[in-house]
C-alpha cells in the first residue's frame, strides 16, 4: 500500500481540518485549510485513498513544504 | 565499377573511416559507462531531439589523431563537442552539445571552438538567424590547459568569451538543457538562454562542485544537494524547468520552440486551431469564490480560456505566486502572466524576478501578454524587505513599462498597490477588462481603514463599530460597476466571455506586432 505524504504549499497557521483519519478521499479533495496572509489556502491531495494521519491540529503553525497529512492509496 | 586512375576513392574511404571513428564517441567502454549512468550520448541526444534524419553534422573530423612513421592514421580521439544544423518541427536550428564520454566534455584546444561558449555553432545561429539549442554536459575548464599552452589565460580571453552568446539573446531563441553535472563555463552557457531545462537526477549545475565547497566551507554535500533540481530549479530559479527524463527534456524543448519565432524579425508561428473562438466555459462564472479570502485554481481558470492543451508553463516550481506560461489564442502565441491565489498570490522577490524575465522574453519575440490579476500586493515584512522586495517589485514594473509588446489586463479579483500596477499596461493601450469579482485600489479596504481614519475611529463612542461602518461604506464604492461608469476600467465582462473577447483583440493586434519586428534597443538603468 503506497504511503503518500501531503505537504502544505505555504507557510501559515492551520485554520480548519476538512478530513480526519479513516476518511476516504479522492484526488483534488481539500484535507486542511491553512490561513496565510489573510487568505484561506487549501491543502489538496493529488491522490485518492484513505486518510492515515492528520499531523497538525487547528491553530498549529505550518511551514512551506511541511508534511501535514498521510494518505494510503 | 572499375576505378579510374584519377579517382579520389582512397581519400573518400579514409574520410568515411574517420567519420566512423568520430561516431564511436569516447569508445565502447566510455559509452557503456555513460549509459549505465542513465545518460544518452550527445549523438543519441541530437537524434532524439531533432526531426528524424535531419542532422547535418559540421566538424566531424575535428579531434586529435595519431599517425605511424609512414603517416598512416593509427588512432583518433574526436573533439568532445558535436554540433551542426538540424530541423525541429521542420524549421532549421543550430544544435550542439559536449561529448561527456571524451574527457568529460572539456575543451580540446582547437584553433576555433566548435561550440560550448562561442564557437562555430553560435556563429551559425547568429549569422543565419536560427534558434540555438545547447545540450550541456560538460564541466568546463581544466588546469591541464596551462600545461598544454605553457601559460595561464585570463578568463574571458580568446575563445572563452561569451560576447556572441550575449548577442544571441537579442536575436534568436536560445535554449539550454542541463543534461549532466555542469560547472564553470558550461554553467554560464546554461544561464545565457531564453529558456533552460534540467534533467532530474542526472543534471546538476553549480558555480563550483562539492570538492571546492568542502575546501571553502567544510560542508560535505552531494552534487544533487548542491545543484540538483531541488536547488537550481525549485529554490533558486537558476534553471527554468525540470524534465523527468532525457526524452521528456527533448519533448519540452520541441514544445518551447513551437511557440518561438526563428528570430526577432519574424512573428511566432501560428498554429491551426480547432478550438472554437466562441467557446464560453460555464465553470468560469463560479470559479472565483465569493469570499475574497478563499483560493481557487488559476491554472484551471486560464486553461479554460486559452486554446485547449496549449498552456506550457515556464518556471512552474519557482516564484509560484506568479504563473508564467506560453499559450495560444485562436492559434496565435500569447504569454500568460497570472497571479496564483493557491499560494496567496502576493508578489515576493522570486515572483518579481520571474515576472520581469518572462515579460522580457515575450517582448523580445513579439508575443503579446495577457495578465490575469488577483494580486493583493507586494510581500510585506522584515524578511521580504531584507530581500529587496521594493527594488525587485519596481524592477518588474520598469521592465513592463519598457516592453513594447501589447498587453491586456484581465482583473479577475484583487489588483492592489505597487504590485497590482505591474499588471496594467501603462506603456501601451492601457486596456483593462474586469470580472464582476474584481476589486482594486492602493490597498485593500480591510487593511487601509484603520490607518486612514485613525482619529475618527478613536473618537467614536464604539471604535470597532465605527471601523466596520466605514469599511462597509468604502466597500460599496469599490464595486467594479462604479469604476466602469467612470470609464476608469474599460470594461466589466461576464467571465465566460473572456475567451471570445480576448481572441478578437489578439487577432486584431497582429498587424501591430508585424510593425515592430526586429531587435529591441532599451535605454536607461534598471532600478
Amino acid at each position: 500500500m503506497a504511503r503518500i505524504e501531503v505537504k502544505s504549499e505555504i507557510t501559515g497557521t492551520v485554520w480548519q481540518l476538512k478530513a480526519k483519519p479513516g476518511d476516504k478521499v479522492e484526488g483534488g479533495d481539500i484535507l486542511i485549510v491553512i490561513e496565510s496572509m489573510k487568505m484561506e489556502i487549501p491543502v489538496i491531495t493529488e491522490d485518492g485513498g484513505t486518510v492515515k494521519e492528520i499531523l497538525v491540529k487547528e491553530k498549529d503553525p505550518v511551514a512551506e513544504g511541511q508534511v501535514v497529512a498521510i494518505i494510503e492509496e | 565499377m572499375p576505378r579510374s586512375k584519377d579517382s579520389w576513392q582512397p581519400e573518400i574511404d579514409e574520410l568515411n573511416q574517420r567519420r566512423l571513428m568520430a561516431e564511436a564517441c569516447g569508445g565502447a567502454e566510455a559509452v557503456a559507462r555513460h549509459h549505465a549512468n542513465g545518460k544518452l550520448t550527445v549523438r543519441e541526444r541530437i537524434n532524439g531531439l531533432a526531426d528524424s534524419g535531419s542532422f547535418r553534422e559540421v566538424g566531424k573530423l575535428a579531434g586529435k589523431a595519431q599517425y605511424d612513421a609512414a603517416g598512416k592514421l593509427t588512432a583518433f580521439e574526436p573533439a568532445p563537442y558535436v554540433m551542426g544544423l538540424a530541423r525541429i518541427a521542420g524549421r532549421p536550428v543550430a544544435i550542439g552539445g559536449e561529448d561527456y564520454t571524451i574527457r568529460a566534455g572539456t575543451g580540446f584546444g582547437s584553433d576555433r571552438r566548435k561550440g560550448g561558449q562561442g564557437g562555430f555553432i553560435e556563429d551559425l545561429a547568429y549569422e543565419y538567424r536560427i534558434p540555438l539549442v545547447n545540450l550541456i554536459d560538460g564541466t568546463g575548464g581544466t588546469v591541464n590547459t596551462a600545461k598544454r599552452k605553457g601559460y595561464t589565460v585570463v578568463p574571458g580571453y580568446g575563445q572563452d568569451g561569451v560576447e556572441r552568446s550575449v548577442d544571441l539573446l537579442g536575436i534568436v531563441p536560445v535554449v539550454s538543457a542541463v543534461m549532466g553535472t555542469t560547472a564553470g563555463g558550461p554553467s554560464m552557457r546554461a544561464i545565457l538562454a531564453h529558456w533552460s531545462i534540467m534533467v532530474k537526477g542526472t543534471g546538476q549545475i553549480f558555480a563550483a562542485g562539492p570538492p571546492v565547497v568542502e575546501r571553502a566551507f567544510g560542508d560535505k554535500l552531494t552534487k544533487e544537494e548542491l545543484g540538483g533540481t531541488g536547488v537550481a530549479v525549485d529554490t533558486a530559479g537558476t534553471i527554468d524547468n525540470v524534465a523527468v527524463s532525457e526524452e521528456d527534456c527533448f519533448a519540452q524543448i520541441r514544445r518551447f520552440l513551437s511557440y518561438m519565432p526563428q528570430n526577432v524579425w519574424e512573428l511566432p508561428p501560428q498554429a491551426s486551431c480547432d478550438d472554437p473562438v466562441d467557446r464560453c466555459e460555464d465553470a468560469l462564472a463560479s470559479i472565483v469564490p465569493r469570499s475574497n479570502r478563499q483560493a481557487y485554481n488559476m491554472k484551471t481558470l486560464v486553461s479554460m480560456i486559452v486554446d485547449r492543451e496549449s498552456l506550457f508553463e515556464i518556471q512552474p516550481t519557482f516564484g509560484r505566486a506568479i504563473i508564467t506560461a506560453l499559450a495560444r489564442m485562436n492559434g496565435k502565441v500569447v504569454g500568460i502572466l497570472a497571479s496564483n491565489p493557491m499560494v496567496g498570490g502576493i508578489m515576493d522577490v522570486k515572483a518579481a524576478r520571474k515576472q520581469g524575465h518572462f515579460t522580457e522574453l515575450c517582448d523580445m519575440f513579439n508575443i503579446p501578454i495577457i495578465l490575469f490579476a488577483d494580486i493583493p500586493g507586494l510581500m510585506v515584512g522584515r524578511e521580504s524587505e531584507a530581500e529587496a522586495i521594493l527594488r525587485e517589485g519596481v524592477r518588474a514594473r520598469y521592465i513592463a513599462l519598457q516592453a513594447r509588446v501589447p498587453m491586456f489586463s484581465v482583473i479577475v479579483r484583487k489588483c492592489y498597490g505597487v504590485a497590482g500596477g505591474g499588471f496594467i499596461d501603462r506603456g501601451g493601450l492601457n486596456f483593462k477588462i474586469a470580472w464582476p469579482s474584481a476589486e482594486w485600489g492602493s490597498l485593500p479596504v480591510e487593511g487601509g481603514v484603520k490607518a486612514a481614519y485613525k482619529r475618527e475611529i478613536e473618537a467614536a463612542p464604539d471604535p470597532a463599530q465605527r471601523e466596520r461602518e466605514i469599511e462597509a461604506e468604502l466597500k460599496q464604492l469599490a464595486s467594479p460597476f462604479r469604476t466602469a461608469e467612470a470609464f476608469a476600467v474599460e470594461d466589466v465582462i461576464d467571465p465566460r466571455e473572456t475567451r471570445p473577447y480576448l481572441c478578437q483583440f489578439i487577432d486584431a493586434m497582429q498587424g501591430r506586432l508585424r510593425s515592430q519586428l526586429g531587435p529591441k534597443l532599451r535605454a536607461g538603468v534598471r532600478p
